[in-house]
This record gives C-alpha cells, sequence and structure tokens, in this order.
C-alpha cells in the first residue's frame, strides 16, 4: 500500500493515458481521472478533504477569464469568412498574377493562406476555404494530385502561426505570458515558415516542373488593369480586417478578446459587401461556434480538475524533476520535449494538449531559463505538425472528405510528408536561433500589452486557503 | 424502455432549447465586446457592467451549450482505440463511460457549486467593480450546467441501452470537431 501511495503521481498520468485511451469524451475522462486519484490521495493522506472545494474557484476562474472569451470570437470570425467570399477573390486574383510563373498556383495558395492567416486565428476557416476552391483549378492545370494535397493542407495549417492565431492565445493563458508578446514572437517563425514553403515550391520548380506547371495561356484571363482592380477587391478588406484585429492589438487599442469581436463584426461587414451575408449562414456559425467553445472550455475544465489533484499528489514536482534531470540542459530539454508533443500530436488534437501537456512542462522550461515566449511560440510551430499528420490530422481528414474519389487516400498522405518535413525544420530553426522569435518582441510591441487592459475586471480568485464552504 | 426513452427525449428537448439560447450568446456577446471596445474610444464610455455581462454570456454558452454538445456526440474523444471498435464495443464505451466518469463528476461538480450560489444570493453579492454586476446568476449557472450536463448523460445512456436492445435504430456516428 505505501507502494501506491509513494507512487501516487507516475500512477495518476499513466491512470490518465489509460482514461483517455478509452475514447470517451477526453473532459470527462479527465476530469474522472481527477476524482478518482483525488479519492486515493485523501485516503492515503497526501491531500487534505477540504482541498477538492478548491475546485469552486478554479471553475469560476475560467468561466470568469477575459482572454478565454477569445475563443468564441475568432472561431465565428473564422465561420463567417470561411463562406463570405473573400478567399475565392484571393486566390482568384492571386492565381492569375502568378499564374504565368512554374508553380504560381501553389505560390498563390501559399500567399492566401498566411494572408488569411493573418486574418483569421482558425485552421478550419482556412484549409476548408482553400480546399473548396483551389483543389479543383489546380488539378485541372496539370499540377500532380500529392503537390496539390501538400500545399493546401499545409498553407491552411499556417494560420496556426500567424498572428492573431488563437492557439497562441491560449498558449499565452496557460503560460502567463501577455499575448501581445506571444504575437509579435510569432511573426518571424510566420516569416520564416512562408519562404520555406515558397522555397520548396521554387526547388519543385527545377527539379520536377511536371508537377508545378505554369497556368496554361487560355487560363490566363485577366491581365492589366482588370486583374489590378480585381486584386485590390480582395487585397483592401484584408488589410482592413487586418488591422482591425491585429493593428489594434499592436498599438494598443484593444485586448485580443476585443479585436476578435471587432473581427466578427468586420467579417458580417464584409460578408453584407461580398452579398454573401444571410441569416443561415450566421446562425450556422453561431450554432458551430457554440459547440466548438462548449467543448474546449469543457477540456479546460476537465483539465483543471485533473491538474489540481495531480499537483496535491506531488505530479508537478515528480514532472519537474524529471524534465530537469534530462541530459543537455536547455537544449536536451528542448529536443525532448519537441519529439514528445510531435508524437503526442499524432492522438491528442491542439486544446488538450494546451491545457494538460502545458502546464506540466512550463514550470520545467522556466527552470531551466527558457523564455516562455520563444518556449511558447515553439510549441505552436511544433503542434502545427499535428495538423498535417497521417492519418490523423484535421486538415488532411478534410481534404479527404472534399477531394474527388479518383484521388488516392495515400496521395494525400504522401502529399503532405514534405510539408511535414519543411515544418520540422521550422521548428530546428526556432530552437537553434532564438533570435527569430525574440527580435520582433523588442521591435514589435513598443506599447505594453499589460497596459491595454484598463477594464477588465479582476477575476475573484480568493487565495487558495480560502475557508470555503465545503462539503464534508 | 418506453418511458425511459420518454425521459430521454424529454432531457434532449430541454437542452436543446439550452443550446438555442447558448448559440445567441455567442453573437450578443460578440456585438457587445466590439460595442464596448469601440465606444471606449470614440466616446470614451465604458462600463463595468457592459464588461461583465460578455463572461456571464460566455459561462452562459459554455455551461448551458455543453449538454448539447453532448448530444450532437461533438466533445473530443481521442479516437486511437475507439476508431478502431466495432459499433457495438462503442456503444458500450459511451454506456461505461457515462457511467463511471460523466456522472460522478457532474454529480459532484453540481455538489459543490450549488452552496456556493446559495452564500452568494443571500448575500446579494455584487461585483467589486464599480457599476459591476449581480454575482449570483452566474454562480447559478455552474450547478445548473452540470446538472443539465448530468442529464444528458443519463439520455445518452437510455438511448445506447435502447440501441443495444434494438428498441431504436441511431446512428452515434462520430466525427472529430473541426477547429
Amino acid at each position: 500500500m505505501s507502494w501506491i501511495s509513494e507512487h501516487l503521481a507516475p500512477l495518476m498520468f499513466g491512470g490518465m493515458v489509460l482514461f483517455m485511451l478509452v475514447g470517451y469524451p477526453a473532459a470527462f475522462s479527465l476530469a474522472a481521472t481527477g476524482l478518482f486519484f483525488g479519492f486515493l490521495g485523501i485516503e492515503f493522506g497526501l491531500i487534505r478533504p477540504d482541498f477538492l472545494g478548491n475546485l469552486t474557484f478554479q471553475l469560476f476562474g475560467i468561466i470568469s477569464n477575459d482572454l478565454l472569451l477569445a475563443i468564441p470570437f475568432f472561431t465565428f470570425m473564422g465561420a463567417i469568412l470561411e463562406r463570405c467570399g473573400l478567399a475565392e477573390d484571393l486566390l482568384d486574383s492571386i492565381g492569375q498574377l502568378f499564374g504565368p510563373v512554374r508553380g504560381g498556383m501553389s505560390y498563390a495558395v501559399i500567399f492566401v493562406g498566411a494572408i488569411l492567416g493573418a486574418i483569421t486565428g482558425t485552421v478550419a476557416a482556412s484549409v476548408i476555404a482553400m480546399g473548396v476552391i483551389s483543389m479543383t483549378p489546380m488539378l485541372k492545370y496539370g499540377y500532380s494530385t500529392r503537390h496539390t494535397m501538400g500545399v493546401i493542407a499545409a498553407s491552411g495549417t499556417i494560420t496556426q502561426l500567424i498572428p492573431p492565431s488563437l492557439v497562441l492565445v491560449v498558449l499565452a493563458d496557460q503560460l502567463g505570458r501577455s499575448v501581445g508578446d506571444m504575437y509579435a514572437g510569432a511573426i518571424g517563425p510566420s516569416l520564416i515558415q512562408v519562404a520555406l514553403f515558397c522555397a520548396w515550391v521554387a526547388i519543385l520548380a527545377i527539379v520536377r516542373p511536371q508537377d508545378v506547371p505554369a497556368l496554361p495561356l487560355e487560363a490566363r484571363t485577366l491581365s492589366g488593369w482588370p486583374l489590378a482592380r480585381k486584386c485590390l477587391r480582395g487585397i483592401i478588406p484584408s488589410l482592413g480586417l487586418i488591422f482591425l484585429v491585429l493593428g489594434t492589438i499592436f498599438m494598443g487599442l484593444a485586448t485580443p478578446t476585443e479585436a476578435g469581436a471587432m473581427g466578427v463584426v468586420g467579417a458580417i461587414a464584409l460578408a453584407a459587401f461580398y452579398g454573401t451575408l444571410t441569416w443561415p449562414l450566421l446562425y450556422q456559425g453561431m450554432a458551430s461556434t457554440m459547440r466548438i467553445t462548449a467543448m474546449v472550455v469543457y477540456i479546460l475544465i476537465g483539465a483543471r480538475v485533473f491538474s489540481l489533484v495531480f499537483q496535491g499528489v506531488g505530479g508537478k514536482v515528480w514532472i519537474e524533476d524529471l524534465l530537469t534531470t534530462l541530459p543537455g540542459g536547455q537544449l536536451g530539454f528542448l529536443i525532448f520535449v519537441n519529439i514528445f508533443i510531435f508524437v503526442i500530436a499524432f492522438f491528442l488534437d491542439f486544446f488538450e494538449i494546451a491545457f494538460i501537456i502545458i502546464p506540466l512542462l512550463a514550470p520545467a522550461a522556466s527552470k531551466l531559463g527558457i523564455d516562455l515566449i520563444w518556449f511558447g511560440v515553439l510549441v505552436c510551430a511544433n503542434i502545427q505538425t499535428s495538423f498535417m499528420h497521417p492519418p490523423f490530422g484535421f486538415a488532411l481528414f478534410y481534404l479527404r472528405g472534399i477531394a474527388p474519389p479518383s484521388v488516392k487516400t495515400s496521395d494525400i498522405y504522401w502529399g503532405a510528408i514534405p510539408w511535414v518535413v519543411l515544418q520540422v525544420i521550422l521548428v530546428a530553426i526556432v530552437i537553434l536561433w532564438p533570435g527569430s522569435v525574440t527580435y520582433w518582441i523588442d521591435k514589435g510591441s513598443n506599447v505594453d500589452p499589460s497596459k491595454i487592459q484598463i477594464d477588465i475586471p479582476q477575476i475573484e480568485l480568493p487565495p487558495i486557503q480560502f475557508d470555503a464552504p465545503t462539503p464534508r | 424502455m418506453k418511458a425511459l426513452l420518454k425521459i430521454s427525449a424529454a432531457i434532449d428537448a430541454v437542452n436543446e432549447k439550452f443550446g438555442f439560447i447558448a448559440n445567441y450568446f455567442v453573437l450578443f456577446a460578440a456585438l457587445i465586446s466590439a460595442g464596448n471596445a469601440g465606444s471606449r474610444y470614440l466616446f470614451s464610455e465604458s462600463s463595468n457592467g457592459w464588461l461583465e455581462i460578455q463572461w456571464y454570456m460566455f459561462a452562459g454558452m459554455v455551461l448551458l451549450g455543453a449538454p448539447y454538445t453532448l448530444k450532437m456526440n461533438e466533445h473530443v474523444r481521442v479516437d486511437l482505440v475507439y476508431g478502431m471498435v466495432s459499433e457495438r464495443t462503442r456503444i458500450w464505451i459511451d454506456i461505461v463511460g457515462g457511467v463511471l466518469f460523466l456522472l460522478p463528476i457532474c454529480v459532484i461538480l453540481t455538489y459543490f457549486t450549488w452552496p456556493w450560489f446559495v452564500e452568494s444570493w443571500k448575500l446579494n453579492e455584487e461585483s467589486s467593480n464599480a457599476g459591476g454586476l449581480l454575482r449570483w446568476p452566474v454562480k447559478l449557472l455552474l450547478p445548473v450546467g452540470f446538472f443539465l450536463m448530468a442529464l444528458q448523460g443519463i439520455s445518452e445512456i437510455i438511448k445506447r441501452v435502447a440501441a443495444l436492445e434494438h428498441v431504436i435504430d441511431i446512428d452515434f456516428k462520430y466525427e472529430k470537431p473541426l477547429q
């Protein structure tokens, strides 16, 4: 019995893995692990019975967290933009612009992915919009199937790294850093990623020109002034939205949450401008946003129940000892952690990683003197691969749904692999060159983002020893 | 079984209504937040009440909407094993998980959060921010939300038991939610 009580933390971690693997919704599996081991912990005298009473405050802390409001706002904005017609316009015009070049449509997809990424914060919006629009023409004009699938999936997931990414907001919250700094830190790696993608297309254009042909003459319907006008029609509203969301954050005019809300208003206005704004579109957006938000925040609730007890039975100390004693110091830790996240991302989706795994890693990273912004951006770049992993990656899964039956599933998987490798190269660059992250933090935000949050209500979190009306 | 299925249908109907309300919170919260930010810079007008109503609505969309999300089978799973087993095994996983995971959790969380609401209600507790809102409505959302989730859990278990006994035929299809 004493063996169990001494090893309760590792047992609890194993229990969590086991409970999650069963396949019941993760939020409840996590919370159940927490409660089960919570009662064990009380039984063994490791934690005081009223310890679980702190849960109430933790739950209240979650629902009154202003930053988490960014989740529904960015999701809602993405849901509207996905179907408002902006992506069509952008892809069509930029595709024509790059058309004469070999690999032109691939460049267009990458650039539009980056522009959409700078507007929205959610991956689904980008992948869906771009997949629907560009897959058919690319296949039609002779792009190889594998390359088409890969470039669309990869460019859709750039959104995750480019500010205003929702992933960065959630990571900032979990790491206890400011969203503004996190966004500034992600600028460098985002640019490197776009450059890497373009370089890969350029290499392909030389090595395998038959995979990435230039647009045939008859497909280049626009040129000169009409082409310029069409480009502007797509780009001007995009810039407006980018200013509305990113600009207001960087200039210190709005909190990330408010910027998300303004993005929603901007997206609605844009849909109205394109004549695509209908009540069903709006209501579907609201409904899917509500369900995603509820699902995500429930994972957070489950994760809090888990981590409260895990901390109580000494889990944080156990993990910290385990990680800080890894050979190789900072570099060893980062390499280990990144391989770990890369592998675990096959099984867990982003929010599960952010709410379960990151809080376990952050204290150790901090202890090793790793800048948490750098760490967060690194994790973000790494998790991006999880959308692209065969066979569970969401981007691939979605492409399978919209690709014609003639496209083999294996083509989608093989097509993704070079792009996953490019993303791994990006992670390696960011590990070896921290300056790629920190450069823009010093430059980009001369505004102290902590000063933006003037009127934000304080979360009423009493100290942990608060003598609450705890049952029992 | 017939009677149980009736109960299940009633629970589904109730939570569908709450899901409907939760949908509207998304739109209203976004409009209020944008309006609040706008008015702060245009007219230097802002109030803590308007700021607080945003996260009250956030709490509402999560806690009132989650049971409906469960009904739609959109709570994310680790589908490594779940995706490989047979339909029947999946139904069993959901029944056992519902009984051992969901129900105890929701009952305990309801039990923990209820006294907290009662205290706030008795004290007529107000926000510590000037111009803030009454606190008990949002504190009430916690036990109500977990209670509704427990009910939905019961409804899902009933439907799955009925499906195992071939009383009803429902497709419990699960797709990883898009994000």
